[in-house]
């Protein structure tokens, strides 16, 4: 797919980061700083049943415990966060909405610069829409018709209330709130995010996508996705991120959990692309992420595609349990790292049940002064006969002053399994470079198409919308890479 | 990693205070001294739990319960002669050591070759240091003797260097240095049988150092085979000189618990390294090979197979760590490990890493987990050959891809014999 | 106006000088040959033109359409007119061949202020040309030269000059690797794309490539300098009697 005329526009026509804006509207905010009333003050918030709020108390209690947990083991070097200066909670002051129309112009304004137009008559087709925006949802689109389906798509926080038994039967059943440091902060003190049920038998015949803004200055983003697909029901997930352009770092810890049931698929895609910080490496996102899918079902199937290029900071492992006899986790990852950036990304493939597999795709590329590491863990335990794993990491660096690390775990208590397990390294050759010049490319042209090249395996399992998206992504996050 | 107190949650274990009183001091002042920075180093860290990333596949819980005692040299056992099960190498000679002390009496005199017992203070310490390994540490902190040995020419003969372990009435480690300095052009082939023989357990815990000068070659070729109940914990150190070679075999046969890590560092433009190995395990052995290379300067070469077959309930680790330097263009480095399965038990765990910070470079890694192929049994079986042959063939020649890499061709047969020693023992197990 | 002037063109090499006066005018219409033994300096000539790095211009100019070319980054030359068809054409794993076909063609239509070209269009222009050349349909759709012969990258090659429609197109050593059926296919791909306005250079060892290509001028290439020019006989003649005689003449 040709990616180079747009692209080469787009780099012109913005300096760098094209999301960077800040929305000027009113919120409101919780005090700065952690505590069991800030966290008692969310819930307030939120309308919370108790069991909610005790669910929460007892995250944080455990959290406090520890304070010597915070994970270390990444190749990643950034201050030590103060937890206790920033805001956990922040919302547009604005009234409980009839409908869409009611949404502050403002922020109606603000999606559509980011491109996900939320009024009926603009409606992306065929996209179902979820826009949270710091610390709660703004918007839906397509409720109506999704609910006529029987799909349940709605911020979280609603759907505590109006479905109360699925949440409390799957909420931190994937990640449990002792999990590790991060995920144990955000059982403490998520705000908002998107729930997702898909019924029996049904294949969701829309794309369902969560557009996640951080417009606050100082505001940590916490959001929890929770989505369930039923026995033999498909669903295609996307999820989309961005922030203002600011000088201080802020956090985003956020837990995704999925569930596939007997013969059930889910298709999860991101584009993370939140604001990486700049050249000097001041500001930017730390995105520390719990993403786990559990194949609970036969024949089920979890498919995570990532795209990776904003954040100061990306630590991140979407992973698979699969417990399923006959299940699939499918992990295809881009992982974008330039000018100070750093990433610790990859997945964990567990394999419980029998006839098992799992397939990861990972690319690298590191420009800049950036490291980018893949990290990954495929464990085939003892009972998961004739259980397969494909793994192929690759790294491409440009220029000499960044860093491509691979770092997989492998462990086989399975003699009839199979495990296959390939990394290469690469660098985008002057050859290449020339060729696609002497064939009249500039060479961020070339490095975009050469780079592209390099990707296509993981950005062909994309949905069309994103695809494109992303292509673009990959040639504007390496903008000023070569020379 | 965790927080430093969390690290140190120290296990117990038997080499405290009272066996390093247990250890004689060597009477060389600045040994002494060397020892003590050792154990200043080791006392506070302990043995390396599974929280330490390097050891997380290799837990030392079993090893530190057994009551250790600083092996005697010849006081409480007697090894007359060297174990006939090793098997003399052709034109070799020998050089033997019981719990680590050399033994005159059982060694060839060596031509070509300086042998001495006193420490090479140029190399002591430089390529395995305590503060960055724990078995170096373990090593410094209670080692008796060093055993230097510099070549200077291009030696005809082999070496074979036997190391026997040998408790008496308790369990006994010791912790012998080796220190090998090859000059500038010069060559030597060096074989080393690690063993043991029966009654209590052993730790064998041998650190070797070696250094390649300019344009010198070494060809090292360790077999470990440490009686069912035993332990081995080896590292060893190697720096190479601009366009120095070095070929490193590491075969491992039996042995409770054995770890042999190799560290090496390209230090001149235009080195070689090659590092291979394969293991062969049953019952509940444990074989850990951990290897590290470091390309500092551009333009050096190096490669790694590693294969093996495990049965039992044993346990095979790999862990190969590559690292390229910011400057190290034109790095040419691989690794490569695959197991097979030989039943339903033993456990492999496998992490090849790569650290890369030059973009010119060509490096990769495999690795491959898996059981002899159905099909394959199925041909030879089809042309007539009985499936405990065919298994054995196959394995065989799936170790071959490690083994075949040994240049040395007589080193080669006699290490595939080792081999086809270990299978032909397994089969008729499994006959009975 | 000549379509492409080469003035007293001096070419170093880190110290050493590859090429050291070259001088050579090509009009519209003309096939140039510039033969010569291994290591004279033919690749040079075709890489500076074309603007690769690493070669060093100490003295003499080169114009087309009068235009400065050393001005010029190595795309802006390849968008102004001049094609270098490759000896070693390079392979760039994932990037299928159309979708690189096509990023080259809108760069172009994009400099000559034309719109991006419709995909249908597109796609039915590339198999009017791959159908000329032989090709077969579905190498389009292959990533950009990985796993192609010797004969289906010199082909894709042409292609792509058939698609860019160059001013000057340089043929660096097309023929080597081919052998006499892809020669014949690829020589008169490139016959077929002789206009009044269109010139070529052929870098080419043999003689052999230009039986099918037949050459207005021959020059003859030997350590950095032209020792001889003449017309097509002169190929004959160096195909006869090797270029022993030019390399005396020249030391």
């Amino acid at each position: 797919m040709a990616v180079t005329r747009e692209t080469a526009a787009t780099v012109k026509e913005i300096e760098q980061y094209k999301y960077g804006f800040v929305t000027d509207i009113e919120s409101d905010k919780a005090p700065k700083g952690l505590s069991e009333d800030i966290i008692r003050f969310i819930s307030a918030k939120k309308n919370e049943p108790d069991w909610m709020l005790e669910g929460r108390l007892k995250a944080y209690r455990h959290w406090l415990t520890q304070a010597d947990e915070e994970p270390a083991w990444a190749k990643l070097h950034y201050p030590k966060i103060d937890y206790q200066d920033a805001y956990y909670y922040a919302a547009p002051k604005q009234a409980k909405l009839a409908s869409l129309d009611e949404v502050d112009p403002k922020l109606l304004e603000t999606y559509k610069k980011l491109g996900i137009p939320l009024l009926e008559q603009q409606m992306l087709a065929g996209v179902a829409v979820d826009a949270v925006f710091d610390s709660v949802s703004v918007a839906t689109t397509y409720k109506k018709k999704l609910e006529e389906m029987g799909v349940i798509f709605m911020p979280i926080s609603e759907a505590v209330h109006k479905h109360p038994e699925l949440v409390k039967k799957y909420l931190g059943s994937v990640v449990p709130y002792t999990d590790n440091f991060f995920a144990t902060l955000n059982a403490a003190v998520f705000t908002d995010g998107s729930f997702v049920y898909i019924p029996k038998g049904l294949r969701c015949p829309m794309e369902l996508s969560t557009y996640f803004r951080i417009n606050e200055k100082n505001t940590g983003q916490f959001e929890r996705t929770l989505i369930i697909a039923d026995e033999g029901s498909y669903v295609s997930y996307l999820e989309g991120c961005t922030a203002p352009q600011r000088d201080e770092n802020q956090l985003h810890a956020a837990v995704v959990e999925l569930v596939a049931l007997d013969d059930a698929e889910i298709k999860y895609s991101t584009v993370q692309n939140w604001y990486p910080g700049d050249a000097q490496g001041k500001g930017g996102i730390y995105n520390f992420v719990t993403k786990r899918a559990a194949c609970r079902g036969r024949n089920s199937k979890v498919m995570w595609t990532q795209v990776e290029t904003g954040s100061a900071i990306t630590w991140k492992y979407p992973s698979c349990i699969l417990q399923g006899d006959n299940s699939t986790g499918e992990f295809y990852s881009v992982a974008i790292t330039n000018n100070r950036q750093q990433a610790d990304t990859g997945t964990k493939m567990i394999h419980l049940g029998r006839n098992t597999k799992s397939k990861i795709i990972s690319k690298g590329i590191s420009a800049g002064h950036a490291d980018n590491t893949y990290r990954g863990l495929v464990r085939i335990g003892a009972k998961a006969d004739n259980a397969r794993n494909y793994t192929q990491c690759d790294s491409l660096l440009i220029g000499s002053t960044c860093g491509a690390h691979t770092v997989p775990y492998i462990e086989t208590k399975n003699p009839t399994a199979h495990t296959e397990h390939e990394a290469t390294t690469s660098k985008i050759s002057e050859d290449q470079l020339f060729y696609c010049m002497q064939r009249g490319m500039t060479q961020e042209e070339a490095v975009s198409l050469i780079v592209n090249g390099f990707c296509k395996e993981v950005l062909q399992t994309l949905p069309m919308e994103f695809a494109v998206e992303a292509q673009k992504l990959v040639g504007i996050s390496l903008e000023g890479s070569v020379g | 990693m965790k927080p430093a107190q969390r690290i140190s949650g120290l296990m117990e274990h038997p080499f405290g205070a009272d066996y390093a009183r247990g250890t004689p001091a060597p009477a060389d002042r600045a040994l002494a001294a060397f020892r003590e920075q050792a154990r200043a180093v080791f006392e506070p860290q302990g043995l390396p739990g599974p929280r330490n990333e390097s050891w997380r596949f290799t837990p030392l819980r079993t090893l530190a319960k057994v009551p250790f005692i600083p092996a005697a040299a010849a006081d409480d056992v007697d090894v007359a002669a060297v174990p006939p099960q090793i098997a003399e190498l052709p034109g070799a000679a020998r050089i033997v050591l019981v719990n680590g002390i050399l033994r005159a009496d059982l060694s060839d005199t060596l031509d070509g070759v300086e042998l001495s017992t006193t420490a090479d203070r140029a190399l002591l310490g430089h390529l395995a240091s305590a503060a960055s390994a724990p078995l170096a540490a373990l090593n410094a902190s209670f080692m008796s003797q060093t055993l230097s040995l510099r070549v200077s020419t291009r030696a005809a003969k082999t070496i074979h260097l036997i190391s026997i372990a040998a408790a008496g009435s308790q369990p006994a480690a010791f912790h012998p240095r080796l220190l090998i300095s090859v000059n500038k052009g010069a060559s030597l082939t060096l074989v080393e049988t690690h063993c043991g023989l029966p009654g209590q357990p052993t730790l064998a815990n041998p650190v070797t150092e070696i250094d390649l000068a300019e344009g010198a070659s070494l060809k090292r070729y360790v077999q470990v085979t440490e009686q069912p109940d035993s332990f081995h914990l080896a590292a060893t150190g190697i720096a190479l000189a601009a366009r120095s070679r070095f070929e490193g075999f590491h075969m491992g046969l039996g042995g409770a618990l054995v770890r042999q890590e190799v560290n090496a560092v390209m230090r001149g433009t235009g080195a070689a390294l090659e590092l291979n190995g394969a293991y062969a395990l049953d019952g509940h052995s444990h074989h850990d090979f951990t290897t590290s290379i470091d390309h500092h300067v551009p333009g050096c070469a190096s490669n790694q197979v590693f294969k093996g077959v495990v049965d039992g309930g044993s346990h095979g680790v790999y862990q190969g760590r590559i690292h390229v330097a910011r400057d190290a263009q034109k790095t040419d480095a691989r690794q490569l490990h695959k197991a097979l399965f030989l039943g339903r038990g033993p456990q492999i765990d496998c992490k090849p890493e790569l650290e890369i910070y030059a973009d010119d470079v060509q490096c990769a890694h495999g690795a491959a987990t898996g059981e002899i192929d159905a099909n394959h049994l199925f041909y030879l079986a089809a042309r007539g050959i009985d499936p405990a042959t065919a298994r054995m063939l196959l394995v065989e020649a799936f170790l071959a891809d490690a083994t075949g890499r040994i240049t040395d061709e007589n080193l080669r047969a006699a290490f595939t014999r080792d081999i086809q020693g270990w299978l032909s023992r397994r089969s008729l197990k499994a006959a009975a | 106006m000549a379509l492409l002037e080469i003035k007293n063109l001096h070419v170093s090499v880190g110290n050493r000088e590859i090429l050291k006066g070259i001088s050579l005018t090509l009009d519209g219409g003309e096939v140039h040959a510039i033969m010569g033994p291994n290591g004279t300096g033919k690749s040079t000539l075709s890489n500076v033109i074309a603007g690769r790095d690493g070669y060093d211009v100490t003295q003499g100019e080169v114009l087309l359409d009068g235009r400065d070319v050393f001005a010029m980054e190595a795309d802006e030359r390849a968008r102004a007119g001049i094609f270098l068809a490759f000896q070693y054409p390079v392979e760039i794993p994932g990037v299928s061949t159309s979708s690189f076909l096509k990023t080259a063609l809108n760069a172009k239509r994009r400099a000559e202020g034309k719109p991006e070209i419709d995909a249908m269009e597109f796609l039915k222009l590339v198999k009017s040309r791959t159908k000329a050349l032989g090709m077969a349909d579905d190498m389009i759709k292959r990533a950009l030269n990985v796993g192609f012969s010797g004969g289906e990258k010199k082909r894709a090659e042409v292609l792509q000059m058939s698609l860019l429609e160059p001013r000057v197109a340089i043929l660096d050593e097309t023929d080597s690797g081919l052998d006499i059926d892809a020669l014949k296919v690829v020589s008169d791909g490139v016959n077929a794309l002789r206009r009044a306005d269109r010139a070529f250079l052929v870098i080419t060892h043999y003689q052999r490539l230009l039986d099918y290509i037949v050459p207005d001028h021959v020059h003859v290439l030997v350590n950095g300098r032209i020792a001889a020019s003449g017309g097509k006989e002169l190929a004959l003649e160096l195909e006869a009697e090797g270029y022993a005689k030019y390399q005396g003449a020249a030391a």
